[in-house]
């Protein structure tokens, strides 16, 4: 009899519990197939590689110049940023005090929570207009830069700390300044895992709209931007303001297609992290 | 030498940003406190060209829609992640994982794409609306967002629960039931915690997605419980004005000051999140 109950009250809970979870897994798997879907009339390799020049709006054919806006944003984003979290994360381990770390560890985690479009918001006030760089790459790929640096700096943090202490101490005992432990024992040891880091952060910053928004894009007109100061078209406001667009269908199908390929890109920068991370701990 | 300027310049100017940054928020802003004293952030009117900038309609939507987002997404989040730590084959559990790191990671203005024609067309002819533009679509598309998110963190704090633990109840022969409410759940709550607030400060923070379809209008729900009403948001309102308001006028100092209070709760939030994480 009680053994019964037991058995009976362990079939109610199991059974919340796959209630709950079934949709929780079942739905984004869903609602990636019905992207795909959506996207298929429209993706081939035509439509990545076509330039739709001014008159399109856009809206024609081809989203290379945004694929090409997008990845020079994140590129040029992760560039600027990586000196600055390498160099932070190299003063915490060799100079900082103990409370001097606690001080970086709560600043970053907390620059970390700051939502992307308040960064925009000061990249528009300070950057497009009290520096007067205007709508440019500039602005919006140092705003980017901002949203990515915590990311970087934690997990440069979180790669240094996998070296283990023997590597150091040996090094030290050797009578090695900070700089050659840098050089010829930390870096050698963890330039993968960096660089693992480095892929994810320019996801990140490929996967964000809002801080670019007001800052970076112009929504058609521009293949390849003539200067450092000049506005340049993204994937991801090119789905926004074709998202909105309500009567045209293609307008909409080309709007998916971009999704698939914002997507698709995201994925496999996170596939080659991993695949860098797995050949790092080897 | 030049190695410890470089290191010591890069530490200062990186841990400055968020100094610099709420700075500028402030300044931007501060003629529309000077102004209007600080009454106007429990004003209930906005309209800009009367200068009457009241925040609560828009701190009410944040609310509401996070709120929402979070009673969806907790309890089917962790539901997911007992289930893939504790139920499935290990095999089938790498797989749901790495396929929920990839949700993760999906861009935000694809679930704005999402939400505006397939969400809101479902919205309305399900629950028969003269628009599917409401909180519940915000709140729908939020707990998609932050899902993976729950999933992936605590499921973590599950597995961390050591193996022993669960033998021991094994050994007292009070089945799985005992060991789901009085062993995992109890020890890895810490964990689901911090999980949760992070995917609070996700959810208040998301723009674009938001914007498509919580409708933006600057009213408090009538009465405050209905959901199905259009709202706005701090994030929304920002994303739908900042592009229209001129530079230096009381309109972007207003919008401006939803920036900064948008950081200064996500600075709340974060502290919370990492006292309770180092107190564990």
């Amino acid at each position: 009899m009680n053994a019964q109950r037991l058995l009976y009250r362990d079939t109610i809970s199991k059974s919340i519990v796959w209630l709950l979870a079934v949709p929780a897994l079942l739905i984004p798997a869903i609602v990636l197939c019905y992207i795909f879907w959506q996207a298929a009339p429209v993706l081939d390799w035509g439509f990545i590689v076509g330039t739709a020049d001014g008159a399109g709006f856009g809206i024609t054919d081809g989203i290379f110049a945004q694929l090409l806006g997008s990845l020079l944003l994140a590129v040029m984003a992760c560039v600027i940023a990586a000196p600055f979290a390498l160099g932070t994360a190299l003063f915490y381990r060799t100079y900082a005090s103990p409370r001097q770390q606690r001080l970086l560890t709560a600043m970053f985690n907390m620059l970390q929570g700051i939502p992307p479009i308040v960064f925009g918001l000061c990249g528009l006030v300070v950057l497009v207009n009290l520096f007067a760089w205007g709508i440019s790459l500039i602005s919006g790929a140092v705003v980017l830069a901002l949203v990515v640096l915590p990311l970087l700096v934690l997990n440069t943090l979180a790669t240094l700390e996998r070296i283990p202490l023997d590597y150091t101490e040996a090094g030290m005992a050797l009578g090695l300044g900070s700089g050659t432990i840098i050089w010829r024992l930390w870096l050698p040891r963890s330039w993968l895992n960096l660089l693992t880091g480095l892929l994810l952060a320019m996801a990140r910053a490929l996967s964000e709209t809002a801080p670019i928004m007001f800052t970076a894009t112009v929504f058609s007109g521009v293949v390849w931007p003539d200067s450092l100061f000049s506005p340049v078209t993204t994937l991801q406001t090119h789905i926004f303001y074709l998202a909105q667009e309500g009567n045209d269908p293609q307008v909409i199908s080309i709007a998916w297609g971009s999704a698939a390929v914002l997507v698709l890109l995201v994925a496999s920068l996170g596939l080659l992290a991993r695949l860098l991370h797995k050949l790092g701990e080897h | 030498m030049v190695l410890k300027w470089w290191l010591s310049a890069s530490a200062l100017l990186s841990s400055m940003t968020i100094v610099v940054v709420l700075g500028f928020l402030l300044q931007s802003s501060w003629p529309l406190i000077q102004q209007q004293g600080a009454a106007f952030i429990v004003g209930t009117e906005w309209y800009p060209f009367e200068s009457l900038y009241g925040m609560l309609p828009a701190l009410i939507g944040t609310l509401w829609s996070v709120t929402l987002a979070l009673l969806i997404a907790l309890p089917c989040g962790v539901a997911a992640a007992i289930l893939c730590a504790e139920l499935l084959p290990q095999r089938v559990r790498s797989t749901v994982r790495f396929a929920m790191e990839l949700m993760a990671g999906v861009p935000s203005v694809v679930y704005g794409l999402l939400g505006i024609w397939l969400l809101l067309p479902l919205l309305e002819s399900q629950l028969n609306l003269l628009t599917g533009r409401t909180l519940l679509a915000a709140g729908l598309l939020l707990a998609l967002m932050i899902l993976p998110t729950i999933m992936v963190l605590s499921e973590d704090a599950i597995r961390a629960v050591r193996q022993s633990q669960r033998e021991a109840v094994k050994c007292l022969g009070i089945g799985w039931d005992a060991t789901l409410w009085r062993v995992l759940l109890p020890q890895a709550w810490p964990g689901i915690r911090v999980a949760a607030l992070l995917a609070t400060g996700r959810a208040m923070g998301e723009t674009v997605a938001v914007m498509l379809v919580v409708g933006s209008i600057d009213r408090i729900p009538e009465p405050f419980y209905n959901f199905l009403q259009p709202a706005q948001t701090l994030t929304s309102r920002i994303g739908r004005e900042m592009a229209e308001a001129s530079v230096a006028s009381l309109h972007w100092a207003a919008l401006l000051f939803c920036g900064l209070m948008l950081a200064m709760i996500a600075a709340a939030i974060s502290l919370l999140t990492h006292r309770k994480a180092a107190a564990v």
